[in-house]
Parts: structure tokens; sequence; C-alpha cells
């Protein structure tokens, strides 16, 4: 039972390196930001997990996992609270004194440590690192450990919580072992993601049709706009979504409004080139809009923005 | 409850900075698990095929997209019937099920085909699905991966797009994604140009370029850059 595990984990890190390059190469902002709310709503999970049976169960097999596959005595995986503070989510061992000795790391420890860092921490030897962790070094002492490692459950740049490892000898885990503590604790990392996904699986789901329709429907609305006003299909969406903006509707509804051919207003009409009036939601100076959409720098006085939109109506 | 299977390949997607759970990399690793050529992912509604995404390579992007035009195909069977599709020889045992998507599947290099379908419960998003440049069955131990591998593809989906604002894609899903856009541009056009609903104007572009034996994606393009024009009175 134990050996495919261990076996495959190695086999999973030796292999060379995916072409990522590429894909990582086009990430933008946008990944960031999506990455960090993902993050967020899993770090909510933290504060409920307790209460779910299925993932504390998973959570625990993976504890039980490291102590039988990495040579370590006991380990334990300690998630971000959303207050911040480290909770035990699992435990290879439900012992009051290596409970405590999570719950000991709000104040100092390998596990803190590694949430302040984001890198692995080791502690190969207990005996001499009261200066390091005051609180830590002899409270795990006296439970018997003599070394302590943390391993972060990293999500992109982010870390999530920590995979806690105590050895009853002084030293560390080999390379090996590390390699493969670290693919455990990525185990962990995707256990609890798709635990959380899976939550809302209905939910998501519909987003994601809705998003989908919505991007098929302005495509489709960007069609019937090129055809009708003679343009090209970047235009057409330019006067999709300038006649949302100026009628206050979301692009997605004008779209299903022009598929519908609901849309009998300006939108298909010429193109009016009409001096409105004065932009009065800017704090910046005069703006000038015209009917057609088009609006003017901000300037100084009501007369020059009235001339800027005169020369632009002329000439359009 | 945890399962070893599920553990072993939760752990070859566990990457080396980090977890990893896009598309494309649970695609690359169905198709190496179950030992196929290729694989990819089809989101699917009741009403119409959405899109593809993480295909791993020309022939599976062909076979999306011949399912997306022509509605049939291992993948929509998959969402439809709520079950795993396998057919290991195409030619032989494919044309009776497929009428229209059969021929130029295997003309694109597919001899055989599978499909699992991407389900949480009672919620359905789509399918994974796999094809073989040579024909041949799946083992029992590649078909369990295969399984698995398409609920861990589903919850991945699900992860990627959770947290994202209303309304939007999320963007592995967006660049990993081909959703057909410029034939729905397309038959906004043609829908003017007929007098029809775009749903009509889709129809019919899709029945001429069947007829005409070329990809309805060519022949959308031909509609945007205005080389082509549908009129109401020739019958297309």
């Amino acid at each position: 039972m134990l050996e495919p595990l261990s076996r495959d984990v190695g086999r999973s890190i030796e292999s060379p390196p995916r072409p990522r390059t590429e894909r990582t190469g086009q990430t933008t902002g946008v990944a960031v930001s999506s990455e960090s709310s993902l993050a967020r709503a899993l770090v909510e999970l933290a504060d409920t997990l307790v209460d779910d049976f299925d993932v504390v169960d998973l959570l625990t097999h993976l504890a039980d996992r490291c102590v039988e596959v990495l040579d370590v005595s006991a380990a334990g995986i300690m998630l971000v609270a959303p207050d911040g503070s480290l909770r035990v989510a699992a435990s290879s061992s439900e012992e009051m004194r290596l409970l405590e000795l999570f719950e000991l790391q709000a104040d100092d420890g390998p596990c803190l440590e590694c949430l302040q860092t984001g890198g692995a921490v080791f502690g190969p030897d207990l005996d001499h690192a009261e200066a390091r962790w005051p609180r830590f070094a002899p409270e795990a002492r006296a439970a018997g450990f003599r070394a302590a490692q943390a391993l972060p459950l990293r999500l992109r740049g982010m870390v999530l919580g920590a995979l806690n490892l105590f050895h009853s000898e002084p030293g560390g885990l080999s390379e090996s072992d590390l390699v493969a503590g670290q693919a455990l604790a990525d185990i962990a990392t995707i256990a609890l993601l798709q635990h959380r996904a899976a939550q809302h699986a209905q939910q998501i789901n519909e987003q994601l049709n809705h998003a989908l329709n919505s991007r098929i429907s302005i495509e489709q609305a960007k069609g019937v706009t090129a055809e009708r006003l003679g343009v090209d299909m970047d235009d057409a969406f330019r006067h999709l979504r300038t006649y949302a903006r100026n009628h206050n509707l979301r692009l997605a509804d004008v779209a299903n409004d022009v598929i519908a051919g609901t849309v009998t207003t300006d939108l298909f009409g010429a193109v009016t080139h009409q001096w409105i009036g004065y932009d009065t939601n800017t704090s910046r100076g005069f703006v000038s809009v015209c009917s057609c959409g088009w609006r003017s720098p901000a300037m100084p006085s009501a007369g020059l923005a009235a001339a800027a939109a005169e020369s632009h109506c002329s000439e359009s | 409850m945890p399962d070893d299977r599920r553990m072993r390949i939760l752990g070859q997607l566990a990457g080396i900075d980090g977890a990893d759970m896009q598309p494309q990399r649970v695609c690359e690793l169905s198709a190496e698990l179950t030992g196929v050529t290729g694989a990819g992912i089809m989101l699917l509604s009741p009403d119409r095929p959405l899109g593809s995404i993480g295909a791993t390579d020309d022939v599976v992007a062909t076979l999306a997209r011949l399912q997306h035009d022509l509605g049939e195909g291992p993948a929509v069977d998959a969402y439809q019937d709520q079950a795993s599709v396998q057919v290991p020889d195409l030619a032989e045992d494919g044309r009776r099920r497929w009428v229209a998507f059969c021929g130029p599947a295997i003309d694109a290099g597919a001899s055989a085909v599978f499909a699992f379908p991407l389900q949480i419960g009672a919620v359905r998003l789509g399918a994974v699905h796999l094809y073989r440049g040579a024909s041949g069955a799946l083992n029992t131990e590649q078909l369990a991966d295969g399984m698995v591998l398409a609920d861990i593809a589903a919850q991945s989906l699900l992860v990627t797009q959770s947290g994202v604002p209303s309304g939007e894609l999320a963007l592995e899903v967006r660049r990993s994604g081909d959703f057909q856009l410029v034939v729905h541009q397309a038959a906004g056009m043609v829908s003017v140009q007929l007098g029809t609903s775009v749903a009509e104007a889709l129809v019919r572009i899709r029945a001429r370029a069947f007829a005409e034996g070329r990809p309805v994606q060519d022949l959308a393009r031909d509609v945007v850059a205005r080389r082509l024009r549908f009129s109401a009175e020739e019958p297309d």
C-alpha cells in the first residue's frame, strides 16, 4: 500500500520540468488577482474545516502517510485561519502533547517561521534552538522530539499553511525525503482547493456557463452590428460598448437585445454627432459629450469644451 | 474516503513549484496515464457545446471542433449519457454511432476515441475526450485512471473558475480555450444578410460548411472578412 505512493511521488519530481515558460510568460496581473481571491476563499475554508469530516479525514490520511513514507515520528498539517492565526487541521496522532505543540506555534516555532518566510524551515537540533524558538524548543524536547521541520503549503507565491514534521532523533530529512515531503504538502494544498470547489460546484458551474454564454452573445452581437453598420469587429465592439455605457446597461444585456432584435434606438441609426452637453460628474474640468459617445478632454472652461465638441462634430 | 489511486494521481499533479491544476496540465496527465495520443476537455451545456480547453495537440483540437460543429461525438455522448464512452476501433464501430463525426475524425488522425463525463454530483460541466492514433482499447488500469482524472479535471475546472468575478472567465480557461468566437461573429452577420434569427444563421452556416466539405471555422472566417455573403435567394 505504501510502495506506489512513495515511488510515484519520487517519479513526478524527478521527471523533467514541464514546458511551463510559455504559459507563465503570458501570465498577467489578472492571474495573480484571481489566485489571491482563490487563496482568500481557501483561508475562509480553514475556519470551517474542523466541522467537515471528509477533508479532515483526507488530511489526516496525508499526515499518516508522512510518518510512514518520510521516516518521521509525527506529522501535522496547520492552516492559516482568517484572523491570521495557525490552526491544526490534521495530525498523525491525537496525543495531547503533540496537539499542544502545534497550538504553541502561534508564538514561535517552525510553522510560524515557515509562514513568515514562505520557505521550508529546519530545526535539526532542538537542544540548541532555544534562542530561536524560546517557547517551542523546550516543549518539543519535553515531548520527546529532537528535531522539527515545516514545509509550506504553497499556492503560486502564497502560503496557506504548513506541513509540520517531528523527529525523535537529531537531524532533518534526507534530500529525497525532503522532495517527497514537499510533494505531500502540495497534495494537501490540491485536496483543500478541490474540496472547496466541490462544495460550490453548482454555483461555479452556473457562473462558468453564464460567462461563456455572455461571451458568445457578445460575439454574435458584434457580427450583427458589424453587418448593419458596415464596420469591422473592433468598431462593432466599440459601438456596443458605447451604447451600453450611454444607456447604463451591461454589455451582455445589450448583446442579448441586439440578437433578439429589440434594440431599436440609436445603435443602428445613422451615427449622429450632436453636442449633448457637459458631463457634470467630472471634477477635473469641463467635459463635452457628443451623441456618438465621444467625450472631450477636460477643459478649464465651458466655452473651450463646447468648442472642442463643435470641432469634433463638424469633422466626424 | 481517501483512496490510493486518487492520492497517486494528485501526487503526479503536484509540480515542482507547487500545486498545478491548470486544464492543460490535467489533460497532459490524462493522456499520459491512459496511454493515449492526446486529450482535451469540452465544456458543454444542455443547449449547445460551449467550447474546448486544454487540448494537448491539433488532432484533439480538430475533434473538439467537429463535435462543436456537428453536435455529436464521444464527448457529447459522455456528457448526455453521464457515462464513459469507449470506441477502441473508430472505423469499425463509429460509423453507425456518429454518422457525420466519424469520417472527418478518422481523416484527422483518430483511430480510437474515448470520453469521460466531467461531473460532480448532479453538476455536469462537460467531458474529457481522448484519442489514439492506432486502434486499441484501454486496459482496466487506464480506464480507472481516466475516470479519476475526469473527476479531478472537473474539480480543477471549478477551482480555476472559483473566485473569478461574475460574468468573467478565469484566465487559465480563456488562455487554453477555443470557443469558436469567429463562428458566432459570422452568425451575427449572416442573420442580418438573411433576415433570420442568429440561431437560424448558425444552422445555415454549419449546413453550408458541411455541404462544401470545409471546416465551419474557415467558412466563418470568410464571412467575417467579407469574402463570402449569404443571400436569401440562392439555396445554401
